[in-house]
């Protein structure tokens, strides 16, 4: 047979695309061509891929080779194709009988020596090929636990070139190297009772991680503001296995999957330094973009320390996904969507000077626009803006070790969270930083004496009509976390508290 | 009568007083300059009627020189007691005289045999034209004189305004010139409160608008407060006039609050009349850079010469009993004692200065956490409190320092 197919499944940003493997062994002067629009990498895949059959023990044919990867027209990358390169070839000459590569989606790269090497992105693999009716794929061995979280799919490891041979053949497959056990989710290691002295901040991350609101610290330095926005994942409920497998998928595509974790069922935490670029927050990269910061913070937290200091391109980059949950990355390969859903936490000093208050030496006017660099609608997006202190002697003895774990935190936070989705069944909303403040005050109206503290303010020019919706919502978490039927006088009156900070930014008031 | 009751009917109560004697005292006014001891001692002596025709006839009067009699004379062919009359309803106006219920008997009673060289030299007023709603013998026993620099800076403005607006929030009547900067000032605040009203004394005839630019205020005040003017109808303010009116402010008052006063301000000579006439005497002190306060600084280097910073501190000194002047002012009673237990237990906790935490507050006031979270942001939107470096500290509202107006 001169012509054979494999399956494989190119990566465009997270979303998977089988690809069609063909290889045409025709007479004429020996040698190899690769079409369907291959990047550096994939080119280099002949040599590595002869060089690979060769050296495990197989003819490489002497014919002239074409290899296809359609649809011709998906920009493919990388060297996850080399398996369904090689198996294709091997099927054309007639070393593996072509009806077992039906049916199968081949994954992984070779090494010269025939040795199958691990792959970033396995996850959203299976998972294309899951959706496209493939009930099995062939993945490097150190792959297997991450292949294997799919339901429904079955993966089978393969440890070098010899053992997919052998495994297209029919034949006994070596036993691959013991797996890990199971991975078990690590328990979040920055615990809330670290915090100490800052009971506001404290139940301002409570606040936070129920209502999923996102969050702007401002403080002096060392008053503990990374700390607690270090603290905000441990706080939020564990993935449940849809989001952990999108996490996971993005992880995966970036490379950044722990080995001992082939899934990610805590929420993430990302912090890029104020230093970052633009491509690698919000993604990036030459040919396809990949990941950046914002996508691998996915129903995670996106913690942007010293927050002002960022780019002005950087900051106003995050307003798309804090809008849909989504970034779209347009580059010359093609165009990327990630996913890109997460809690924004942003800390700032008052001022860029950053001492107290009496030792300030910054100009008035600096200390006015400090804050203005976060720009207004990134700003509006952000509900809760927290007064971080700075700690004194007397409250860390008034406070006594009174400290609450993030476990027992968290466990208010789920019920907070489950009282919120049971109000809000039947919309596309689940928490209360999701629903606009507009319905919000039109289907659960507060009651009238509940809004007193809120109209005090409006009155006396503290807070707009834009930040009144907001204090609603916070009241309604607030009301969650208490377990009430609606916000009351009190929980409004706290919940006024997140918007009047002592530094007026653009979104104050 | 309560100090809210509203002026009888016009003048006081008719019948008790001659009528001519209302009118003649009117025409005194235009004849002889006001404050004349001379002129007070014949009204005395002879009545009114009879002292006005012998002016106007050019006749010999014992207390007065041959220079004021000759000057009388020549006033007197202007008088037109019909054109003042009119005048008078034109401008809602109506002449308060010894006699009438209105009458401030007790602030109007000195003689010149009390010794001080104020009381020496001038009289008190024989009669007065008064426009507005209220009796002016009732706010009288219940007022303090705010007076002070007609080029005031801002902050003798903002004080001013502040003192006027608590004051009147408490009932008291605000009586000051009606001219530019601290009079104006704390008229408008008094006004603005819609506490006790305000007494304008002017140094013009109670009908004319001076300065022109406080024409607007003026109307206010003639329809919320009362203007009161010891001058004729239409009569133009001159630098005498001014000294002499002085005198009626202090004498109208409990006591009098000097705000702001340059080295050499009119509002000194209030200050000297209160003294005089044992009223109580206060003044504000302002930086010691301030040229707009030395005259301040000088009086309060006199004895017996009160510093106030605020509402409170005046009050006690007036001798308002229900406020305990030994406590500083902490912001307006009504805000603070509206407050609900809680609240208060936390603004009680929260420090002046420096900076309280969440956890320090909760301790001291004996309450939970979760209830300091929730009473500070209404505390801070009340203006009692504000976020500081290390946690919440009182603001000068809410520590009862003297603040702006909000």
């Amino acid at each position: 047979m001169a012509v054979a197919r494999a399956f494989s499944v190119g990566l465009v940003g997270v979303d998977g695309h089988v690809v069609q493997v063909e290889a045409d062994l025709a007479q004429g002067l020996p040698g190899l061509t690769v079409t369907g629009l291959p990047d550096a990498a994939l080119g280099e895949a002949r040599d590595r891929v002869r060089a690979a059959v060769v050296n495990s023990g197989q003819a490489w044919p002497q014919k002239r080779i074409t290899l296809g990867l359609s649809p011709a027209s998906l920009p493919k990358r990388g060297s996850g194709f080399d398996l369904a390169l090689a198996a294709s070839v091997l099927a054309a000459a007639g070393v593996v009988p072509a009806a077992a590569l039906e049916g199968v989606v081949l994954l992984g790269e070779l090494g010269l020596d025939g040795s199958v090497r691990e792959v970033r992105g396995v996850l959203p693999v299976v998972l294309a090929a899951a959706r496209a009716g493939f009930e099995r794929v062939v993945v490097p061995a150190g792959n297997l636990a991450e292949a294997s979280l799919l339901p429904g799919v079955w993966a089978t490891p393969v440890a070098s070139l010899r053992d997919l041979v052998a495994l297209l053949r029919g034949e006994q497959v070596p036993e691959p190297p013991a797996q890990p056990d199971p991975p078990r989710p690590t328990p979040p290691v920055l615990d809330m009772v670290d915090v100490a002295g800052q009971v506001s901040g404290r139940t301002a991350m409570e606040v936070a991680a129920a209502g999923g609101h996102h969050v702007l610290l401002v403080g002096p330095p060392g008053s503990g503001k990374t700390m607690l926005a270090e603290r905000l994942p441990g706080l939020l409920p564990p993935l449940p296995l849809e989001h952990a497998l999108e996490v996971t998928a993005i992880h995966s595509v970036a490379g950044m999957l722990p080995p001992t974790q082939p899934l990610l069922t805590v929420p993430p935490f990302q912090d890029p330094h104020h230093t970052a670029t633009v491509s690698s927050v919000v993604g990036g990269g030459s040919g396809v973009a990949r990941p950046g910061s914002a996508s691998l913070a996915h129903r995670g937290v996106l913690f942007l320390d010293e927050a002002p200091e960022f780019g002005r391109g950087v900051l106003d980059a995050l307003r798309q996904p804090l809008e849909s949950g989504r970034l779209t990355i347009r580059r010359v390969g093609g165009t990327a969507v990630y996913p890109a859903r997460f809690s924004l936490a942003m800390a700032a000093n008052p001022c860029p000077c950053a001492q107290r208050d009496d030792d300030c030496s910054c100009r008035p006017e600096a200390r006015r626009t400090y804050l203005g660099r976060l720009s207004g609608p990134l700003l509006d997006r952000v509900d809760m803006h927290v007064d971080v202190p700075a700690i004194t002697r007397a409250e860390l003895l008034a406070e006594n070790g009174v400290g609450e774990s993030s476990a027992v935190i968290a466990e208010r936070v789920a019920a907070a969270r489950a009282r919120a989705a049971e109000r809000y069944a039947g919309t596309p909303w689940r928490t209360n930083g999701d629903v606009p403040g507009v319905e919000l005050l039109r289907r659960w109206p507060l009651p009238g004496a509940a809004s007193r503290p809120v109209e005090d303010a409006l009155d006396r020019g503290m807070l707009t009509a834009r930040g009144f919706g907001r204090v609603v919502r916070l009241a309604w978490t607030l009301s969650d976390l208490q377990d009430l039927d609606r916000p009351t006088h009190d929980v409004v009156g706290m919940a006024l508290g997140y918007r009047l900070g002592r530094v007026r930014t653009a979104m104050a008031a | 009568m309560t100090p809210g009751g509203k002026a009888g009917t016009d003048g006081g109560a008719p019948g008790e007083v001659d009528e001519r004697d209302r009118w003649a005292r009117l025409e005194l006014a235009r004849l002889v300059e006001p404050g004349s001891w001379g002129l007070h001692a014949e009204v005395e002596a002879r009545g009114a009627v009879e002292v006005r025709e012998a002016l106007a006839s050019g006749a010999r009067l014992q207390g007065l020189s041959g220079q004021v009699r000759e000057a009388a004379a020549a006033r007197a062919a202007d008088l037109d007691l019909a054109e003042d009359r009119r005048r008078l309803e034109r401008c809602g106006g109506r002449v308060v005289v010894p006699g009438d219920r209105e009458w401030p008997d007790a602030a109007l009673l000195w003689s010149p045999s009390d010794g001080s060289e104020v009381r020496r030299r001038w009289a008190p007023p024989l009669a007065l034209v008064v426009r507005g709603p209220w009796n002016l013998a009732d706010l009288a026993t219940r007022s303090v004189a705010l007076v002070g620099a007609r080029a005031a800076t801002a902050y003798g403005v903002h004080v001013a305004g502040d003192l006027g607006r608590r004051l009147a929030d408490r009932g008291w009547a605000v009586v000051s010139g009606g001219a530019y900067g601290v009079d104006a000032s704390a008229h408008r605040a008094a006004l603005d409160a819609g506490g006790a009203p305000t007494v304008a004394v002017l140094a013009c005839g109670a009908d004319v608008a001076y300065p022109r630019g406080n024409d607007r205020l003026l109307a206010r005040v003639a329809e919320q407060g009362l203007v009161v003017s010891e001058l004729p109808l239409g009569a133009a303010p001159t630098r005498s006039r001014f000294l002499v009116r002085n005198r009626l402010i202090a004498a109208l008052s409990r006591g009098t609050v000097v705000v702001e006063a340059a080295a050499r301000s009119g509002s000194l000579s209030t200050a000297h009349h209160a003294e005089d006439l044992a009223r109580v005497v206060m003044a504000v002190p302002g930086p010691i850079t301030s040229s707009m306060s030395t005259g301040c600084h000088e009086l309060l280097r006199r004895p017996g010469v009160a510093l106030v910073a605020s509402a409170g501190e005046v009050l006690s000194l007036v001798g308002e009993l229900s406020v305990d002047g030994s406590e500083p002012e902490r912001g307006p009673v009504t805000e603070r004692d509206a407050l609900p237990a809680a609240a208060r237990a936390v603004l009680d906790a929260v420090p002046v200065k420096g900076g309280a935490g969440e956890a320090t507050l909760a301790r001291a006031a004996g309450v939970p956490v979760l209830v300091v979270q929730q009473v500070l942001p209404p505390l801070m939107v009340a203006g009692l409190v504000r976020r500081s470096d290390t946690g919440w500290c009182l603001t000068p509202l809410g520590a009862g320092l003297p603040v702006p107006a909000r």
